[in-house]
């Protein structure tokens, strides 16, 4: 087995490509920073050769954790007798930007005897503005292959299988370059000569890119344009979402009124309708909605609108000891605070990637979506007005994500103001990459891996929670009085804690099942108010709670308590790991739960006084 | 007469003459390898409001820079922008 390593810089069409030659789905979109991860998969045209995709780096002397994690492997690898090649993507578009790290990938491959075949992305760009590149010379040059392709369109892929078939028997001896001793300030200098003499001929940046931008970053327009986007990716969770949760709704309801009456004992009847149907389905209704909000987010990313949103957002960010760059995974934190953390390792300052990995669990993530779509639709009028583009529920979402976000500003700023900086600030540099039409199918297809993710992750959790509850909630009366049951036992013990804010022991037992996952929450209400039947899901749930007397400010209160909790043991895994810190995970579950607790206090307190 | 990129408004075209010593080393290295090197033309292309981050066009390639490392960039003005 061969290996082949995939470097280059970073939105070079690195993932696309490794795609293209592996078969594989790894996540591309039109950013720099999307892969933050090794990926590996056998080259489909060869079997034999396995390529590892390496995390985008614009040189190997580097300065964020995410290059110095690309950089370590790399050098590592390259001591790995099974690696044969290393494959070096530049940009054709914009050979100044590669030609650097091109020299410094080829000096470091030939002092560990690797062959670097160059390849030059983007082929189908500059053939489409028929602009001409020397790509010959440039081999020449730098004594290596150089071949042209398109990660998107494929031209070139021949002659790439061609190239790594045909030197694979040639000894270490034969790789030279001249370069070996090179100082790297020397290096830059031939970089840029190289770059002149070899790189395209002619304007490529489209005008139309221009004129985006003259719109997109204008002084006025810009902040009124990104505030018009943002409000429009929350409104269609509900807008886009809401015809396909009702197919899952009626799809569950009639697979229900079939099977639930076709079995015979009372018990596992019972246990069907109540934690499958109930528990469970009620929690699948809200897979669209996990669906539609990562591919609105993909097609900001995709299209070049994520880079613009990160620089309009840079200043006022700096206000709360952030960067532009965290914007990118705090908004990712909207779906899931687990990619997020890992699209933190981009922000090159230790610093503010610390304070960014504060804010994303305060970040409005999809887990939280259930249960804010739940208590919203209990508690929200459903008015709506514009033919349904602006409704009371769609504001109150927008509300309730807003001051998730704003929590984890205030946190932030408060954080950077009150510590000491230990380390040396970075300045920011953003790559702004061109606008494009974003690639519908593998955004579908992400999506559809991140919904499957989401169920198959929180699937299992909320399985196992549902039947834990519903056997506390069944026995031992055998379903006959909640009350007296297990459950009821155990609520009735936490109930004092859960009084001030103006619950019953119902909701304490569903917010307690809930620290696990928190959509567990749905799932363990459904379960404990017995809605039996297909329709059980929303709307009977949503029902149920108007008629539990509930008020106003209870709900609310339940609303602030979920914006703040850290309540995800996936995510808190994953911080730790990223962190390499414990006592920072750990101080920040304690933190984030009395703030939760006392804000949700203060919120029934306060709404109970205006109710 | 060397002013820095960062006083570039929209429209302006400069050449970079150095950079200051005030920029750290790996930033001076950084945005060298992103193509800033002295004697390069680089254009002044979007200046969002509020003091974020300003759009500079060096060849092909579109980076923003804020004014903690623009400001550190020495140029001199080719043509200003009427």
């Amino acid at each position: 087995m061969r290996k082949v390593i995939l470097i280059g810089s970073p939105n070079s069409g690195k993932s696309l490509l490794f795609n293209r030659l592996t078969g594989m789905h790894q996540k591309v979109a039109n950013f720099p920073g999307i892969t933050v991860d090794m990926a590996s998969g056998p080259m489909q045209s060869l079997p034999d050769v396995t390529i590892v995709d390496y995390p985008g780096t614009y040189s190997l002397q580097p300065i964020s954790g995410e290059e110095e994690v690309a950089v370590e492997h790399f050098k590592h690898a390259l001591d790995d007798p099974q690696v044969v090649h290393v494959l070096c993507l530049i940009d054709a578009t914009r050979l100044e930007k590669s030609v650097y790290f091109m020299l410094q990938v080829i000096r470091e491959c030939e002092s560990h005897g690797k062959r670097v075949v160059v390849l030059a992305n983007m082929m189908d760009i500059l053939k489409k503005h028929q602009i001409s590149i020397d790509l010959e010379g440039l081999a020449r040059e730098i004594k290596a292959p150089v071949i042209g392709i398109s990660a998107r369109t494929g031209i070139g892929f021949n002659d790439l299988v061609e190239s790594l078939n045909s030197d694979i028997n040639l000894d270490e001896k034969s790789v030279d370059s001249g370069i070996a001793e090179v100082p790297d300030a020397f290096l830059r200098g031939t970089a840029h000569q190289l770059a002149r003499r070899y790189g395209p001929k002619g304007d490529i940046l489209i005008k139309s890119q221009t004129r985006l931008d003259d719109f997109f970053l204008h002084s006025v327009f810009g902040g009124i344009s990104f505030f018009v986007i943002m409000y429009l990716l929350f409104q269609s969770i509900f807008t886009l979402a809401a015809p396909a949760m009702e197919g899952v709704e009626s799809a569950l309801g009639w697979v229900s009124d079939w099977v639930v009456p076709a079995i015979g004992s009372q018990m596992a009847r019972d246990f069907t309708a109540d934690a499958l149907f109930s528990g469970i389905g009620a929690f699948l209704v809200f897979v669209p909605q996990i669906f539609v909000l990562t591919f609105v987010i993909g097609i900001l990313e995709d299209s070049g609108y994520m880079a613009r949103a990160a620089l309009i957002c840079h200043k006022p960010l700096r206000v709360f000891g952030l960067t532009g760059k965290s914007f990118i995974p705090m908004l990712s934190g909207v779906a899931c605070a687990i990619p997020a953390i890992y699209a933190a390792r981009s922000i090159d300052s230790p610093r503010k990637r610390l304070l960014t990995y504060m804010a994303i669990p305060l970040m409005p993530c999809s887990a939280r979506l259930p249960v804010y779509t739940l208590l919203i639709a209990a508690f929200i009028p459903q008015v709506t007005a514009f033919g349904g583009l602006l409704g009371m529920q769609g504001l109150a979402m927008f509300a309730i994500y807003f001051f998730g976000m704003a929590s984890g500003l205030v946190v932030t700023g408060l954080v950077s103001r009150m510590s000491e900086d230990h380390y040396a600030d970075l300045p920011f540099v953003l790559e702004m990459p061109p606008y494009r039409i974003p690639a519908w199918q593998p955004l579908i297809r992400n999506s559809w891996n991140r919904s499957k993710h989401f169920v198959t992750k929180a699937g299992k959790i909320i399985f196992a929670v549902t039947v834990v509850v519903w056997i506390l909630g069944y026995f031992p009366n055998f379903g006959q009085d909640l009350a007296a049951s297990w459950l009821g036992y155990l609520g009735l013990w936490i109930e004092p804690l859960f009084a001030p804010l103006g619950l019953d022991w119902r909701y304490g037992v569903a917010v307690l099942t809930s620290f696990l996952a928190r959509e567990v929450f749905v799932g363990t209400l459904g379960t404990m108010f017995g809605i039996e039947g297909a329709e059980e899901n929303m709307v009977p749930l949503v029902a149920q709670i108007q008629a539990s007397g509930l008020s106003i400010a209870s709900g609310l209160a339940l609303l602030v308590f979920f914006a703040i909790a850290l309540m995800c043991v996936s995510t808190m895994a994953i911080m730790a790991r990223e962190s390499e810190s414990n006592t920072l995970t750990l101080k920040l579950f304690a933190a984030y739960g009395l703030a939760a607790y006392g804000l949700a206090v203060l919120t029934y307190n306060v709404a109970t006084l205006f109710s | 007469m060397a002013i820095s990129l960062w006083s570039l408004k929209v429209g302006d075209r400069c050449r970079i003459e150095c950079f200051d010593d005030t920029l750290a080393d790996s930033y001076r290295v950084r945005v060298m390898e992103l193509g800033f090197h002295p004697g390069e033309v680089v254009s002044c292309v979007q200046a969002p409001a509020f003091g974020a981050p300003k759009v500079y066009r060096v060849s092909n390639t579109m980076f923003s820079l804020d004014e903690e490392v623009a400001a550190h960039i020495r140029v001199v003005l080719l043509t200003a922008n009427a």
